[in-house]
């Protein structure tokens, strides 16, 4: 592993995890419609894979006292930056998972959240590459993983809307491209002013802990019953658990 | 004054702290579908920030049986959430109508118990390092155990408990702690090889309870913006005030 340049690290790592998006597109195309329980399973999936990159960056990154009140000042901007995201896209408490008939704008909002969402994510890929390429990688795997589902849920609405599966999956792809960049600039920026750095892992746990609460969750009840998603939630975030463990 | 029963008073403090929980309550007059929707998401990051700490303790002594002990604490609480389900509300002892929120007030209160009683073994372990620390680790015990009186009285009090109640309730649910303390601190090594899982079973039960009760509540009454904001904010306050004090 020592051959790999570092940033060359964080570009393939995180174009991995971008790209993966585009295997979510895979179950629309062969088996058509997905059934709605499989939706919320799918988001439920990705909210605990990404709930439990944000308990690893704040255990792995910010294990001391002295940076834990910048982490916890930079959660709350990262929040509000998630926040005001959503209110300057007029997304603000949007349904992403509408399958019947939405306005003429629904489609491109939808993406529109995709794309905003895979923000933060690029900073959590970039950060946890400064702690250890190995912490680096098992974080980009996590992201990976959970771009898939995200994927198979966006894959779904685009389709309802006519949108072809193989142009779903390019745009799937597409809206986790700010991913790459974010990682990147992140980690050369931080790296280069480490004291930004728990700034960094406090916006990015923020801003993914917020998401998973506005974005993912709220709709996966709705979809598969609480058990289901509670079970499907849990079990995401013990994997992370322990692919910390292994890294 | 023997050790064990320093250990015992300091447990026990660190108990009743819980009843503190109870207090900013006094201050909240009303109580509409909203105010709930949100004192469950109060409670729901309250309760995940908390279960970030266990796990990260229990990693520290073993990952694999921290992750063992959490599938142990989801499966004790599907479990109890079947066996509450199949009964009525006088068998529960619960008053007639309260219905859904009633056992979801029961199911709190096992969840919480129970994991006070790996914090009791913690808190003893902890104090097997020599008593010297116990004053400081008493105190931060007990401020760890103050925004859990918080989610307690967050799920209690709309169910027309009173606050003196809640209050009540919240240091029943700690007391496991002195309980526990007491025998861990004098058997330290045995009870050593049980924290992680005993740390992983109150993360699991604890995380479960927010996924399958508190935060569908939640989001069921309340705006989605508004619950994942106090959700969030909730998250991140208890995580800096159990890594500051």
């Amino acid at each position: 592993m020592q051959a790999l340049d570092p940033t060359l690290a964080v570009l393939v790592f995180s174009s991995a995890a971008a790209f993966a998006a585009g295997l979510g597109s895979l179950p629309q195309a062969l088996m058509g419609r997905l059934p709605l329980r499989l939706l919320g399973w799918s988001n439920a999936l990705a909210a605990g894979l990404m709930l439990g990159v944000a308990y690893a960056l704040l255990d792995v990154g910010l294990p001391d006292r002295s940076t834990v009140v910048q982490g916890g000042v930079g959660a709350v901007l990262g929040l509000a930056l998630a926040r005001l995201a959503h209110l300057l896209t007029g997304t603000e408490g949007m349904d992403l998972n509408r399958l019947d008939e939405a306005g003429p704008t629904y489609g491109y909002q939808v993406v529109l959240v995709n794309a905003l969402h895979a923000t933060p994510e690029g900073v959590a890929i970039g950060a946890a590459m400064l702690v250890s390429l190995q912490f680096g990688i098992s974080m980009a795997i996590a992201l990976a993983v959970h771009n898939i589902p995200e994927a198979m849920v966006l894959t779904s609405v685009l389709a309802s809307r006519g949108v072809r599966v193989h142009h779903a999956a390019t745009l799937a792809v597409a809206v986790n491209a700010n991913q790459v960049l974010v990682a990147i600039v992140t980690f050369a920026v931080v790296g280069a002013l480490p004291f930004l750095f728990p700034w960094a892992v406090g916006v990015a746990v923020g801003a993914l802990i917020y998401l998973v609460l506005a974005e993912l969750l709220p709709e996966s009840y709705q979809q598969a019953g609480p058990t289901g998603i509670a079970l499907v939630t849990l079990v995401a975030m013990g994997i992370v658990v322990a692919l910390v463990g292994a890294s | 004054m023997s050790a064990a029963l320093l250990v015992f008073l300091y447990a026990l403090a660190t108990a009743l702290a819980t009843g503190l929980g109870a207090l900013p309550f006094l201050f909240v007059r009303t109580l509409s579908e909203r105010a709930v929707a949100y004192a469950n998401a109060v409670a729901a990051g309250l309760m995940l920030g908390a279960s970030f700490g266990l796990v990260s303790e229990g990693t520290l002594y073993g990952r694999g049986a921290t992750l063992g002990g959490a599938l142990l604490g989801v499966a004790f609480i599907l479990v109890t959430q079947r066996l509450l389900e199949g009964r009525s509300e006088e068998e529960l002892l619960l008053a007639p109508g309260s219905g859904s929120g009633g056992r979801r007030m029961l199911l709190m209160m096992v969840v919480m118990t129970v994991h006070s009683f790996s914090e009791g073994v913690a808190v003893g372990v902890s104090f097997g390092g020599g008593v010297t620390l116990a004053t400081l680790i008493t105190v931060a015990i007990a401020v760890h155990n103050v925004p859990e009186g918080v989610a307690i009285t967050a799920v209690m009090r709309p169910q027309g408990v009173s606050v003196a109640r809640c209050a009540g309730w919240s240091v029943v649910s700690s007391l496991p702690q002195p309980l526990m303390a007491v025998p861990a601190f004098l058997f330290v090594e045995a009870f050593r090889p049980a924290l992680p899982w005993g740390l992983g079973f109150a993360a699991g039960a604890m995380v479960l309870m927010v996924l399958v009760e508190l935060l569908p509540e939640a989001f069921n009454q309340g705006r989605r913006p508004a619950v994942a904001t106090l959700a969030t904010l909730s998250i991140v306050a208890m995580v800096l005030f159990q890594r500051l004090f």
